[in-house]
């Protein structure tokens, strides 16, 4: 007759009778915890609020005591299993529940249990060990220390399969560094691994694959030494691993594979991996569960940034196959933010693959994805939009700046999360260098303002990434947009802007004043406004310049600067001697000076709108720069091994010699 | 139109069967692992017995089908606890699984009748396990329609009430300790026949040949045009 009477005591009333006198009472309220939180985390965390899991750890400290002193043997293992049981579906995909469990000192005596003679205790205890394993907040396992390899080394030799698996979670979770690698390596636990793949269950193949997977990363000695001598072989069982039955397999033996081909440039080269490796993950996209939310993930780290390998992706239909999935809708959170990330990487670097993309349709699914309740999902998005906007002959055709993108993204710079505003302002920076003149779209709808205010923000990368979007806005803008920008922005913000804190923050202000004032005459009076605010600041940067890009950007401005009348020419004179009065070195020296070629350029290229034979001033100037010594350092750089370098040296020197310089 | 497929007789092909060896502990094995994967305890002991076979520990099998039985009858809430007693995780790892079982038991207390105990079992238990994922959702909203319908043996979801539905979440469940106990969940025997039938329909595009058109017996029916 089948049961299904729902009368149950209310939590609280459980949580007594663990405390219980009567051995009965307490391991059938301890056996009723336990099944009612396993499967269900609102369960467990309600329990949890009520202090259960120091409760059970108790339970479990007293029956250690109890194994001790032998007693009622059968009795005790029942409590040891029962709530090493409990303790373990606490911490079961559960982070309260994992730090419960350490924070009531359970762990020691689950490590201590496992050499208990009774089976179903070693089990029991052996999964909850597990489960802790399987979070970030375990327990650091010092590989290092030789007593703790040696443990390691007879978990994995255990007979019992709980226990050998626990042995390989260990290392999933805890192995980090290349040393620790190694040491596993001399130990020979990688063999021992490797046996476990060939001879073990499912769940423990799985758990050896991504074991070996953290070991081989970024580790190409390990790697060579394990599959070197006996060419192929070992490798060859991961290989076939890919082509199991079970797809959860097939997607960890790829991912170990994966790790191995991205670390090393020896294996897996071929491109018969290749093509079975993008074949493989596309089709396990089909899994309706958690490995078809994983499958994207793990092909975009096969495919980042190497164009031979999305170019195979492309010809397996690669951006077909994720459109088909997106089309489906209702996905995953996961999932969806995968597959984005995904198509972003596919699109990176081939224009092959953003035809495609874009010839799919593809982009207005994307869009929809801008305004998803999902954040990792929004940022995906953007990182997609970003990677197809690089198309520089859609941007040219202002295929981009439209309101069904521009909007949403836009609104995305109000984003609660801050990654992905800074993702938006990417995918921003991209679609504002619209050649057309269908910019004031993007003002139109408030992007602009929002983007000055995004300067302001409180996180350096908003900052910098809002200071980027602008600077690409303005390249190459009419005067009248320039005008606009410069007014929302401010001579005093601009200026602090130039000297924030943060050195890519300066960069970007920087670079953003050298694209205002490119171009007309009357746009160099932006930084001479507010008595030369911005001027002054880029002098004061340029003299403690932190890194030589800050040197490029600030010196094409002050090149831009000079490239005007004279009296922005004697400006620019002057800041460079002001600062040359110091016991310092002159920085245009310094900079003439530097290894960077870009920056030498940047420099010469000032002196050389300084010097331009045209203007009146100009001798007067030369003399100056000749004092300073600046004119004899241009000489020793005739033959500066960049061309750039050469051919604007040459100019000054030609230009100094229409005024009589030998 | 001449046939351009060879013609194989009886003789022949016969003939050549015979050329094949199987070994008999191969196909002990296969006898074994169907009574094992079907829960034969009695017959897999016998066998064993007999044969000289080996196999897993019976006991295993036995606690799993129980947990198959109670399923079967409807005691959802018993299996749900020999599951736990037998491996913990399965369950607390397969939300899916899990779900089937819980809405197994919301079916049981609404055939019995028990609309409010159903009613608080789906509000406690079901509803925020629907929160998390739209076909729970969908599935939970199915179910509670059965309260609404007086009869509920022509409503749109009476199949729900079904048996099959009951068996249906039995295998499921059988499946799932099946894995856990690191076996294969499905026995070799049906693969091993499709893959006959496969061969069969490849090979019928060239010849003509004795095929076995009823597995159930494995006779040689002679060639045809």
């Amino acid at each position: 007759m089948p049961s299904a009477t729902v009368n149950k005591p209310r939590p609280s009333e459980l949580l007594s009778r663990l405390t219980s006198a009567e051995p009965e009472v307490k391991v059938r309220a301890l056996r009723e915890v336990k099944n009612q939180i396993i499967g269900n985390r609102t369960k467990k965390l309600s329990f949890l609020k009520l202090g259960a899991v120091p409760a059970v750890a108790g339970i479990l400290a007293d029956s250690i005591d109890d194994v001790t002193e032998n007693n009622n043997c059968n009795n005790t293992n029942n409590f040891l299993v029962q709530s090493a049981a409990a303790l373990g579906s606490f911490a079961c995909g559960f982070d309260a529940g994992v730090q419960a469990v350490l924070d009531a000192g359970a762990f020691p005596n689950l490590l201590r249990l496992l050499a208990n003679p009774n089976e179903k205790v070693v089990d029991a205890v052996a999964r909850a060990l597990r489960m802790i394993y399987q979070s970030k907040l375990a327990p650091k396992y010092d590989f290092l220390q030789q007593k703790n390899m040696e443990f390691l080394i007879s978990l994995l030799n255990s007979e019992k399969e709980t226990v050998s698996g626990l042995g390989a979670s260990i290392i999933s979770r805890s192995c980090e560094t290349n040393l620790e690698q190694k040491a596993l390596f001399d130990a020979g636990i990688l063999r021992k691994l490797n046996s476990l793949l060939e001879g073990g269950s499912l769940s423990l193949r799985d758990a050896s694959l991504e074991s070996l997977a953290t070991v081989f990363r970024n580790n190409p000695e390990v790697i060579s030494k394990f599959a070197g001598p006996e060419i192929g072989r070992p490798l060859s069982s991961i290989i076939d691993l890919a082509k199991d039955r079970y797809p959860r397999t097939r997607l960890l033996a790829c991912m170990c594979l994966i790790v191995i081909r991205n670390a090393s440039p020896h294996f897996l080269q071929d491109i018969g991996i290749k093509t079975k490796l993008i074949h493989i993950l596309l089709e396990l996209l089909d899994d309706p569960g958690q490995v078809g939310d994983e499958a994207p993930f793990a092909f975009s780290s096969l495919i980042a940034q190497k164009e031979d390998l999305q170019k195979l992706a492309l010809e397996a239909n690669a951006i077909d196959k994720f459109h088909h999935h997106i089309k489906k809708g209702s996905l995953h959170p996961r999932r969806y933010e995968g597959i984005l990330l995904a198509l972003a990487d596919m699109c990176s670097k081939l224009e092959s693959c953003r035809s495609k993309f874009l010839s799919l349709q593809v982009l207005n699914l994307v869009a929809d994805a801008l305004t998803d309740y999902n954040a990792g999902v929004r940022a995906a998005a953007c990182i997609c939009l970003k990677s197809v906007t690089r198309s520089i002959k859609n941007l040219s055709a202002g295929y981009f700046m439209n309101e069904t993108i521009v909007i949403p993204l836009v609104q995305l710079f109000l984003d609660p999360s801050t990654s992905v505003q800074v993702a938006a302002l990417g995918a921003t920076s991209n679609i504002v260098v619209d050649f057309t003149t269908r910019k004031s779209i993007f003002v139109q709808c408030g992007g602009m303002k929002q983007l000055v205010q995004l300067a302001k923000s409180m996180e350096s990368s908003v900052r910098s990434n809002a200071l980027w979007a602008l600077k690409n806005f303005v390249f190459q803008a009419d005067n009248r947009l320039k005008e606009g920008v410069f007014s929302e922005l401010t001579a005093s913000l601009l200026s602090s802007l130039i000297r924030d804190p943060e050195p890519s923050v300066q960069e970007q202000a920087l670079a953003l004043v050298r694209n205002l004032v490119d171009g007309c005459i009357n746009l160099i009076e932006f930084v001479f406004a507010e008595d030369g605010l911005i001027l002054g600041a880029i002098g004061r940067q340029l003299q403690c310049a932190s890194k030589a890009e800050i040197g490029i950007q600030g010196m094409y401005a002050l090149c831009n600067v000079a490239s005007g009348n004279e009296f922005h020419r004697e400006a620019v004179m002057q800041l460079l001697f002001t600062q040359m009065g110091d016991k310092n070195q002159s920085f245009v020296v310094k900079f003439l000076q530097s290894n960077d070629s870009q920056l030498r350029t940047a420099t010469v290229w000032t002196i050389v709108n300084l010097t331009c034979p045209s203007s009146p001033g100009a001798p007067c100037r030369l003399e100056k720069l000749r004092n300073a010594g600046i004119v004899s350092q241009i000489k020793n750089m005739v033959n500066d091994p960049c061309v750039d370098v050469k051919l604007r040296v040459r100019t000054v020197l030609g230009q100094s010699m229409a005024f009589g310089d030998n | 139109m001449a046939s351009s497929k060879k013609l194989i007789s009886r003789e022949e092909w016969e003939k050549r069967l015979n050329n094949v060896k199987i070994r008999k502990e191969d196909m002990n094995k296969l006898v074994m692992n169907f009574l094992v994967t079907e829960g034969n305890v009695e017959a897999a002991k016998k066998f064993r017995m007999e044969s000289g076979t080996h196999h897993i520990d019976l006991a295993t099998i036995t606690d799993r089908m129980a947990v198959k039985k109670a399923a079967q009858c409807g005691n959802v809430k018993d299996a749900i606890e020999k599951i736990n007693d037998l491996n913990p995780e399965i369950l607390d790892t397969n939300p899916q699984l899990f779900f089937q079982l819980q809405q197994q038991r919301l079916i049981e207390l609404i055939r019995n009748g028990k609309v409010e105990a159903a009613l608080e079992f789906a509000q406690e238990e079901l509803a925020p396990r629907a929160e998390e994922n739209q076909s729970f959702l969908e599935e939970l909203e199915r179910t509670i329609s059965l309260v609404a319908f007086e009869d509920t043996s022509n409503c749109p979801v009476g199949e729900l009430l079904d048996i099959s539905q009951r068996l249906k979440t039995a295998s499921e469940v059988n499946a799932a300790v099946l894995t856990s106990q690191s076996n294969e969940k499905d026995p070799k025997l049906p693969s091993l026949l499709k893959m006959l039938i496969w061969a069969q329909n490849k090979l019928d595009k060239k010849a003509a040949y004795p095929c076995i058109n009823d597995l159930s017996n494995a006779r040689l029916e002679d060639p045809t045009f």
